[in-house]
């Protein structure tokens, strides 16, 4: 099978592989990187189980050729804790908030949420919710999830991690 | 996804070579939320996929009162969304790139990628037809503009002989080997526009009815999506409302005859009689909002 070389970051770290054109960039960073943390939940855009962020936008994973990862620029939910390993202030809220039951969405949400709350520090609910459409629980029921990235905003005084 | 080959392309020439070689056997993929879909779900098994996301030039967003907005193939909804330029001089086109889809979606999916898609339904597209927006496409013999308008009652022979771009449902007035490259979509001096998607929930959700209804000089321009095989211009009522000033009355009446003058079907998110009510709903509106 024909294979493309890439080279991107994941988290900071660069990554240099041979990839398939027919593989997606979910497809790479769980099977081939074991970052395991971005789910397949849809396969299709819907469920946002899959969110990373890519050179800053927040995309859906599943819907990245592997190709097109070379020189990219990635960050996923391992990234989010610092060195000594503790838990960024959206992490910390949605635990304090059992904001998550079976926890399978719960990263593409922090993913998510990260993003939201560097583009917009003081999100109102309506924005949160209007931000966060993409991403699908069928736990929560939603209103701990709000809850937490609202006191995570109040929690980290505006400034994104 | 079956094997295909990859090409990214690094200018529009080889993206045109690419596509001869590969003639009927190739899919472009540009921001991918559609086309990855059709690929993982094997509708389509393309021998090549070309990535025109690395060709320089194709992320522009250029606008002056003289010429336009010009929005390139690559421009995705968020910026369309977030864009100062496009948020001042046509804000009902920038709220229809924000309720495309959800954030995620919108990070990636494009305009013109919505417009090469001809979905009846496409969020971005009703702004677009009531601007009079045309789509710039290249091939084997060059650069040429094709009008994004179709009008209601148009047969699809009428579309083609017209070089019209919207033809029926997925079906577009491209030949073989043409490639789009962006939007062009002209500027009316006090232009003033209201952007409606009517959905079943509030967010994430395809429209049940979506409509552009706005006013350029002394003209009114209605565009309707998700009633008929295309997006369509209202011919009848943009004509009764033409150099008229907005009374409880007219707009009545307008919004009477915008309800006769669509066909929509009816299918799993509304049936053809309540799209018909929902169109009359969106033209009033509108049409009392233009009018303080």
């Amino acid at each position: 099978m024909k294979t493309y070389h890439v080279d991107f970051f994941v988290n900071g770290e660069e990554y240099e592989l041979d990839v398939p054109a027919n593989k997606t960039a979910l497809n790479i960073i769980r099977d081939m990187l074991d970052l395991t943390g971005a789910k397949e939940g849809c396969g299709a855009g819907e469920c946002g189980a899959c969110a990373m962020i890519v050179d800053g936008v927040l995309i859906n994973g599943c819907l990245m050729l592997a190709p097109e990862m070379d020189g990219k620029h990635f960050e996923t939910v391992e990234g989010f804790a610092d060195e000594k390993g503790n838990l960024s202030p959206i992490q910390q809220s949605f635990i304090d908030h059992a904001a998550l039951q079976c926890g399978y969405c719960t990263p593409g949400f922090i993913v998510s949420a990260t993003a939201l709350l560097r583009e917009n520090p003081h999100p109102t609910r309506e924005e949160i919710t209007h931000y966060m459409s993409g991403n699908l629980c069928r736990c929560t029921g939603y209103k701990r999830i709000i809850e937490a990235i609202e006191d995570a905003a109040e929690r980290m005084n505006g400034g994104a991690k | 996804m079956k094997e295909f080959n990859y090409f990214a392309p690094g200018s529009v020439e080889e993206a045109l070579e690419l596509m001869k070689e590969y003639e009927g056997k190739y899919t472009i993929l540009n921001g991918g939320t559609d086309v990855m879909i059709r690929l993982r779900e094997r509708l389509i098994n393309p021998e090549a996929v070309i990535d025109i996301k690395r060709i320089p030039g194709l992320k522009d967003i250029t606008f002056s009162k003289k010429d336009g907005l010009y929005i390139g193939a690559c421009v995705t909804c968020k910026e369309i969304s977030e864009s100062e330029i496009v948020k001042e001089n046509y804000p009902f086109y920038a709220q229809a790139a924000s309720v495309l889809g959800s954030q995620l979606v919108r990070g990636r999916a494009t305009s013109v990628g919505n417009v090469i898609n001809a979905s009846p339904l496409a969020d971005t597209v009703t702004p677009l037809v009531a601007c009079d927006a045309k789509l710039v496409v290249v091939g084997p013999e060059g650069q040429r503009e094709v009008s994004l308008v179709s009008w209601a009652g148009e047969s699809q022979e009428e579309r083609i002989a017209r070089g019209a771009f919207f033809i029926f449902v997925r079906k577009v007035g491209l030949k073989p080997g043409e490639m789009a490259i962006g939007l062009k979509i002209p500027y009316v001096e006090g232009q003033k526009a209201v952007f409606t998607k009517f959905d079943r929930r509030k967010e994430v959700d395809l429209s049940t009815v979506c409509a552009t209804v706005g006013k350029f000089n002394d003209e009114y321009r209605v565009a309707i999506g998700s009633c008929a095989p295309t997006p369509i211009r209202l011919p009848k009522t943009e004509a009764l409302l033409k150099g008229k000033k907005l009374t409880p009355e007219l707009i009545g009446e307008a919004a009477e005859l915008a309800g006769t003058e669509v066909s929509p079907i009816s299918d799993v998110r509304a049936s053809a009689e309540y799209r018909v009510s929902l169109v009359k709903v969106a033209v009033r509106r509108s049409l009392a909002e233009l009018s303080v």
